[in-house]
């Protein structure tokens, strides 16, 4: 007869006690459970969650003090934020939600311990063994296909109007000598748009805007504006004046996270807004994150380019929100199908981290020399646990800008996973990344009223 | 080399010592016809040493055959594969790929006054260079070794010097970053030392091995003082993971230090050095 | 150029006989061919000709991964306490890959020199060249960022096939290159014909390359700071490239106790630790370095290691990195202007 195996992660001094409590008083809990001891519940991290799915577990229980009784104040808030928003992601990847569960037990309560312990394996019981880690051998189908919505075509805009404004004020900026260098975009070889760097106000003619600029350019700000922002160590050049950067509203949210975030001093960055009506794809057509974009003048700015466009046009049903609405309405066996189909052609080559301006570890947590969270392997499971771990990572941080979806070779959906995640944030704690200067509220305590249950 | 040259041959630890603070010496007796590979592996050459379940990772040949039986790795406990090796005892079972790499063309410096400079663990890949000289002292000059650690709980083979220092026609001169109240040499960097020291460039050769900071200012130093760069040899370490020559990490240049090296002279990567700091 | 070899007979044959031909060989063999991957083009295992992306141009990834696999098990590691057993594991099973375009062909040949001709040899790289034979099929045009007659190749270059194929307007012409290739033919069933393959349209433009020994005499210029400004280190360009095949190796757990295995798969030397060693030394840390060693390894040292024969360069002007650097980073456009530094 099948047992779960369970994995329960016990903060010490509330929950790992109730579990002692409920062993005194003979009561009885199942023996499932593979108890690990954590200081806090809030040291449980979304890598140590998935890793025990990894590994085998059937179910993943964690239990803390109640809010508000946490021994290191609200170490538990953290936890109350972070586990329902990794379940909200993991549940769109394919786990079934009753796996995963988050409830608080005090030192003295023994029966409750006893009570949800109880509740939860045989919720997990009767969900049958977990499916969850690939075998490598096994070939996968093609996911279903998802709904896609009508292209839209892309509208025109005053580019030779705002381009000419950004080369006047970039013009403007070096030749006083505000800044060292203007980040822009300019044509490049085979009438492609990619980023400029411009030092002289004689050479600011290479800059444009046009319907290509979709390159999110605050990902080059923290090299830029550290002191020893050079990329050759022949030519290493200390940059002590600001730098400005071209951005589009959704690279402006950027900027405010990456201020919330402390990666440079708002003082060495002059933000070059510009009013955008979308960018457009290779085909021509408006790309999907433009469709439901909700703000058309940049969020921040030291210079605004062009005027707040006249019409608004809002497409509600971009493919990205039917792609949800689809996958949820999906049994859980079907979106793991699909998820395992897509990351199946990843490569691991980290294209989408690096082009992502959120991602700036060091040492990336998925790329340690000692496999410590997931292994080098480029096999389904590793590839499963990179792309929810990363898009966990971003949750409350992601603005949208859809690099990490272009920047990869293999057409991988992973804003979906991001947008899915967003939507969550949203609904749970009202956040939208980048609209001020805040953290990501998966980082923060709560705020007013936490309701248990 | 076994007929798969990514498979290791396995070796049981003989002994395992404490040679510094990190630093343990290892002696890996050789099973499964590892001996016949490395009976004659020469001094410069590197093996990779696999902490199975970790990883594996190259490491300077400690010693000459004729020390043997055994093979002598020094290892610096500082990431993943050196902290499993040091969490393991004698009798365990290691891997041991190789020999790899070329090694010092100890004919050539036959007649020659050679001087060495090691900087903390790149004293290892000196080690059999000296042992080799020491044992057939009649075939070269004079020997003057430059002996430097941080710190001197990380002088490696503390308990030889008395021999190298027995031995005819040989200067042992030590030297460490900052002492503590147990030191009574001198104090400082070792192109310090060297200034001190001040060896003829006159019909010998240097042999450095160190951090690559220390191989840029003391091969500096040396041509500074007159030698000429194809008299420099230096031993140099990167990132590898093949050893091979195929993975294509630890390019100098158009040279790999796994196959080209892990030896060169400075006439051959004096201009490539500022690419490996 | 190399002459290719022929063993001298054309035969023509239709599209049906073609596919026939695929489904009868994909019965004793693992038939790898273009495929449509969720709308992306790869080189993935069919089971019959129907599953082939027909009307293919070139997948996104080259056939490299056929060869040297992005992840693959070199050993198998059983461990106790004192006692450890080693078991390797090398790749077995025929196979026939259809649909090689002659870039990617090209590609192989510079990784043969690394894997096969340099010793010691890679045995799971020998392996499977050994166990695989190569239906080519030649290139009617070049596409709009193929450049393979820059670097010496051409459309519909022959070497490194066993089979060619050559469109024409409703068949195909077969020729065998080798007897690996020739071994595969029906060659009873198939009409044999005197008509000779058209050459390929080449309109692209020629990019020169500069001198091989100049490429040292660039390695100071600030052009490199230049073009890798907006370089983001992603390592597309090398997981694209046919011939790009940096490996990392390592040991992984595997579920069972006490069992691992050694596993290798891609790596880049784009990517910001590379060269990181344990005690936190990390040469090439600027991002410029790395770009600048990619195009010189590419370039300039991978012919010096290893032998490429007549050819200078390991790059095969296939296009694939042009069209995949998220920040249009143009290596032809960085040939042109190393040129015309010189």
């Amino acid at each position: 007869m099948y047992e779960p195996k369970i994995v329960a992660f016990l903060c010490t001094w509330c929950s790992y006690t109730g579990a002692d409590t409920a062993g005194i008083a003979r009561l009885k809990s199942p023996a499932n459970l593979r108890a690990i001891r954590v200081p806090c519940s809030g040291r449980v991290s979304s890598e140590l969650v998935m890793r025990a799915f990894n590994q085998g577990a059937d179910g993943v229980l964690v239990l803390g003090c109640h809010i508000g009784e946490c021994h290191y104040d609200t170490g538990n808030h953290r936890a109350a934020k972070r586990i329902p928003t990794l379940k909200a992601l993991m549940t769109f990847a394919g786990l079934e939600p009753e796996r995963l569960h988050l409830d608080w037990v005090s030192a003295s309560e023994g029966e409750r311990f006893s009570r949800i312990t109880t509740e939860f394996v045989n919720a997990v019981r009767s969900l049958g063994p977990i499916s969850w880690r690939v075998a490598p051998e096994r070939v996968l189908t093609l996911g279903r296909g998802l709904a896609s919505a009508e292209p839209v075509p892309y509208l025109e805009s005053d580019c030779a109007g705002k381009t000419d404004a950004i080369r006047a004020k970039a013009k403007e900026l070096l030749a006083s000598g505000e800044v060292s260098c203007v980040i822009g975009y300019e044509v490049g070889s085979r009438g492609r748009t990619h980023p400029a760097f411009i030092y002289h106000d004689n050479d600011v003619e290479r800059l444009v805007w046009n319907p290509d600029c979709t390159h999110n350019l605050t990902t080059y700000l923290p090299d830029k504006v550290s002191v020893s922002g050079a990329l050759m160590a022949a030519h290493r050049k200390s940059s002590p004046k600001p730098v400005a950067v071209v951005v589009k509203p959704c690279d402006a949210r950027a900027v405010n996270v990456m201020l919330a975030e402390n990666r440079f001093p708002r003082e060495k960055v002059h933000v070059i807004g510009v009013t955008c009506e979308g960018v457009r794809t290779e085909d021509g057509n408006l790309q999907t994150r433009c469709m439901t974009c909700e703000e058309r003048t940049p969020v921040v700015y030291d210079t605004l380019i062009g005027e707040a466009p006249a019409t608004f046009v809002h497409h509600p049903s971009s493919i990205v929100a039917e792609n949800i609405t689809t996958l949820e309405a999906a049994s859980p066996a079907e979106r793991m199908e699909y998820w395992l189909s897509q990351f199946d052609r990843c490569i691991r080559c980290y294209a989408c981290r690096q082009a992502c301006p959120m991602c700036e570890c060091p040492t990336c947590l998925f790329e340690r020399d000692d496999s410590l969270w997931v292994g080098l392997g480029i096999g389904v499971n590793q590839k499963r646990t990179f792309h929810l771990g990363r898009a966990y990572h971003l949750a409350g941080r992601c603005v949208g800008c859809d690099q990490c979806e272009q920047a990869c070779p293999m057409d991988i959906p992973i804003s979906l996973l991001n947008q899915r995640l967003a939507q969550e944030i949203e609904k749970s704690f009202g956040h939208r990344a980048g609209m001020q200067a805040i953290s990501s509220p998966v980082v923060t305590v709560l705020a007013g009223e936490y309701k248990e249950g | 080399m076994s007929d798969n040259p990514m498979k290791p041959y396995l070796g049981r630890l003989a002994e395992v010592k404490d040679l510094g603070t990190e630093i343990k010496l290892f002696r890996v007796e050789m099973l499964n016809g590892g001996n016949e590979a490395f009976c004659n592996c020469k001094p410069g050459q590197f093996a990779f040493v696999s902490a199975f379940g970790l990883g594996e990772a190259p490491f300077g040949i400690a010693n000459t055959p004729e020390h043997g039986p055994y093979i002598d790795f020094a290892i610096n406990r500082l990431g993943s594969v050196t902290t499993g090796l040091h969490e393991l005892g004698e009798g365990d079972i290691v891997g041991v790929r190789g020999p790899l790499g070329n090694w010092f063309p100890m004919d050539d410096f036959k007649g020659k006054n050679l001087v060495i400079l090691g900087g903390g663990i790149g004293g290892a890949p000196l080690r059999p260079v000296i042992q080799h000289v020491l044992d057939h002292r009649g075939d070269y000059g004079k020997l003057t070794i430059l002996w430097a650690a941080r710190h001197p709980s990380l002088l490696v083979f503390t308990d030889e010097y008395e021999d190298w220092r027995k031995s005819p026609d040989t200067g042992l001169h030590l030297t460490v970053d900052a002492s503590d109240p147990t030191w009574d040499r001198n104090v400082g960097l070792i192109t310090d030392l060297l200034k001190k020291v001040n060896p003829s460039p006159e019909n010998a050769v240097s042999i450095t091995c160190g951090p690559p900071i220390m191989i840029h200012y003391v091969t500096r130093l040396l041509g500074e003082m007159g030698f000429a760069p194809q008299n420099n040899y230096v031993t140099l370490e990167a990132r590898m993971h093949c050893g091979l020559g195929k993975c294509g990490r630890c390019n100098l240049g158009e040279k790999l230090i796994c196959v080209d090296g892990p030896v060169f002279n400075m006439e051959e990567v004096g201009h490539l050095l500022e690419t490996f700091l | 150029m190399s002459t290719s070899q022929t063993i001298n007979k054309t035969w023509l044959i239709s599209q049906e006989a073609l596919e026939n031909w695929l489904d009868s060989l994909a019965k004793a063999r693992s038939l790898i061919a273009p495929r449509d991957v969720d709308g992306v083009l790869l080189y993935r295992p069919v089971e019959n000709s129907n599953q082939i992306k027909w009307g293919f141009t070139r997948p996104v990834l080259s056939a490299k991964e056929v060869f040297f696999p992005s992840t693959e098990r070199l050993l198998k590691i059983e461990k106790t306490n004192q006692h450890v057993t080693l078991l390797e594991t090398l790749p077995e099973g025929q196979t026939v890959i259809f649909g090689l375009r002659p870039c990617d062909a090209r590609g192989l040949q510079a990784l043969d020199a690394l894997f096969i001709k340099h010793t010691p040899t890679d045995p799971y790289y020998a392996r499977r060249r050994e166990n695989t034979a190569i239906i080519g099929l030649a290139c009617k045009e070049m596409g709009p960022t193929c450049f393979c007659t820059s670097v010496g190749g051409a459309p519909d270059d022959s070497d490194g096939m066993d089979v060619m194929l050559y469109e024409t307007e409703d068949s195909y012409l077969v020729r065998a290159m080798t007897e690996k290739g020739l071994a595969l033919i029906p060659q009873t069933e198939w009409p044999l014909t005197e008509e000779v393959p058209a050459p390929a349209k080449m309109d692209a433009p020629l990019y020169s390359l500069p001198q091989q020994n100049s490429w040292p005499a660039h390695f100071n210029a600030n052009y490199w700071e230049h073009v890798s400004e907006r370089c983001l280190s992603c390592r597309v360009c090398a997981y694209v490239c046919p011939t790009c095949r940096c490996f990392v190796i390592r040991d992984e757990s595997l579920t069972a106790p006490g069992q691992f295995e050694r596993i290798r798969c891609w790596d880049s030397c784009n990517g910001a630790n590379y060269r990181r060693i344990a005690g936190g030394h990390r040469p090439r840390s600027e991002k410029g370095e790395r770009l600048r060693n990619r195009f010189y390894c590419k370039f300039y040292y991978y012919a010096e290691q290893y032998d490429l024969g007549e050819e200078t360069s390991a790059c095969t002007g296939c296009g694939r990195c042009v069209d995949s650097c998220p920040v249009n980073i143009d290596i032809t456009e960085v040939l042109t202007e190393l040129g015309r530094l010189a």
